[in-house]
């Protein structure tokens, strides 16, 4: 029996099928304007990559953006809370991790969870785009990187350099002032990953750090970051074997499973 | 007796020579971080426009943010004595200056005598900024400048939602692309400006009689907007409020 969960975020959509065996197939696809055609627009696609339709789904559940509204359109039977969705979803691949940080493309969240995976307490920050996925696409157009390399070439960093803003808009100007002054792309690259780093870890001390600590969202991905706040909280952030930006929608999905099977 | 004040701002570089609490003359560049450049080329074209020369001046005051990287032996001021020095000698009714400039927006609470009482001042976030302008006026390709009156003819101000720059950037571009007017756009992205500017004046401590200085002080979409938001009588900086820094800066060479 096959279950789905599908994960609207603000850049990306998700869609992962579960099955008892665990997870059967996932996909990923940039946002469409709205969330229901993202839902849509996910579903069919991770459908007919496994060959599957729609009747061979026993239950979806949505979250994330508009989850309500991809409920009323039918495209779920229930919806629940992308807090509580990657809770569950890295509860699953990690069930050591009782801190789950979850930097997506507009918001940033910690999230603590008990020895069931359930959600125990959690912050937020999606006002603010300094410490979000936003901050780093901002930094790494201005250093002319990708956000792939933006994490990697920061390894290679000698001596990072030090933004002293908080504030996106603010850090680009002195990312600039740095690329005029002749510093090297890996210094400016670390110093971003680092100021970065250090906005998350302002969230993170704001709900504490329990456990072991795991990291989801497409964030997650960028080695610079997770260096640089393993560094910061004398941790290991363990790691999992799938892509770290279907955490939500793999939450959702075995919640269906939960509720429909 | 005439003083010249010089302010390294953010975004522009200003210079005035000042007599007996008038302005003679003005200039502003915009600030490229060549500051002693910037200072000593000001303060040429400042003294010519004046039709004086260096040597008929009797004082020169240094302030802005990048007065600290300026090498040039003059007197270095903390801005916010200068724009509260230059609006209790202009703006002598005034006991509250709204200040908003390229990096920063500061609520200032003057005594009966102009003396400072105290201050609440915002420059960890750009949203309200001069920056915060130019960054939406540069989604738009519109001049920073000129965004004032490319708002103006707006009816229908679009709401903005985000208060960070860098989301409300996005906003403005999700409305481009629904097609809204960019004109009502940019009327809505004003109002929240000065939504953020009387937010702050009014959790600070607001006053009655009260002025706007700072270059974003000349939108007349923002303080309309602001304007509209407070209670009190609204006095008049009586020149370019840009200048309030630079202003205040000479003033206070000549109180030395």
């Amino acid at each position: 029996m096959n279950f789905a969960g599908i994960d609207v975020g603000s850049l990306t959509a998700q869609a992962v099928v579960v099955n008892e065996d665990g997870i059967r197939a996932f996909k990923s696809i940039r946002v469409k304007p709205n969330p229901v055609d993202s839902a849509q627009a996910v579903v069919d696609m991770v459908l007919s990559e496994d060959s599957l339709s729609w009747k061979d789904i026993k239950f979806c559940v949505s979250t994330g953006y508009g989850r309500d509204k991809v409920q009323a359109k039918g495209l779920s039977q229930d919806n629940m809370s992308e807090i509580s969705c990657h809770g569950l979803g890295a509860f699953w691949l990690c069930p050591e991790a009782r801190t789950v940080i979850d930097i997506g493309g507009q918001d940033a969240k910690v999230i603590r969870i008990g020895t069931n995976g359930e959600l125990a307490d959690f912050v937020m920050n999606d006002k603010c785009a300094a410490g979000t996925g936003r901050f780093l696409e901002v930094q790494a157009r201005t250093l002319g990187l990708s956000l792939e390399e933006l994490g990697e070439i920061a390894l290679g960093a000698e001596r990072a350099v030090e933004l002293s803003n908080r504030c996106s808009i603010f850090c680009e100007t002195e990312v600039l002032h740095y690329m005029q002054a002749g510093n090297d792309k890996a210094d400016i690259a670390a110093g971003v990953c680092r100021a970065m780093a250090d906005r998350v870890a302002a969230l993170v001390r704001r709900v504490g750090l329990d456990g072991e600590v795991t990291m989801t969202g497409g964030v997650a991905k960028n080695v610079g970051v997770r260096t640089e706040l393993e560094r910061i909280f004398s941790v290991r952030l363990v790691t999992y074997e799938v892509d770290s930006q279907i955490v939500g929608a793999l939450g959702a999905a075995l919640v269906a499973k939960r509720m429909g099977g | 007796m005439k003083y010249l004040g010089l302010d390294i701002g953010s975004l522009f570089s200003k210079a005035v020579v000042v007599e007996e609490d008038r302005v003679l003359a003005s200039a502003m560049i915009e600030t490229t971080g060549k500051i002693d450049d910037e200072v000593n080329s000001l303060i040429d074209e400042t003294v010519s426009r004046a039709g004086i020369t260096r040597d008929d001046l009797n004082g020169v005051g240094l302030t802005g943010r990048g007065a600290k990287l300026s090498k040039v032996g003059v007197v270095k001021r903390d801005d916010i004595a200068c724009v509260g020095t230059a609006v209790s000698r202009l703006v002598p009714e005034a006991n509250m200056i709204l200040d908003m400039g390229g990096q920063s927006i500061t609520s200032i609470l003057l005594d009966e005598d102009g003396g400072i009482i105290d201050f609440m001042r915002n420059d960890k976030c750009a949203s309200g900024s001069g920056k915060f302008l130019e960054v939406m006026g540069a989604a738009l390709g519109v001049k920073v400048g000129e965004l004032d009156s490319f708002a103006g003819g707006s009816t229908k101000p679009v709401p903005v939602s985000s208060q960070c720059g860098v989301f409300v950037e996005s906003e403005l571009v999700t409305h481009v692309n629904e097609g809204e007017k960019p004109a009502d756009i940019m009327a809505g992205i004003f109002e929240s400006v000065a939504k953020i500017v009387t937010s702050q004046a009014l959790k600070f401590g607001f006053q009655d009689d009260y002025t706007y200085t700072g270059g974003v002080g000349k939108f007349e979409s923002v303080i309309g907007g602001a304007s509209k938001r407070i209670r009190g009588s609204f006095h008049e900086f009586p020149y370019d409020p840009q200048f309030a820094g630079a202003i205040g800066a000479a003033m206070l060479a000549e109180e030395d």
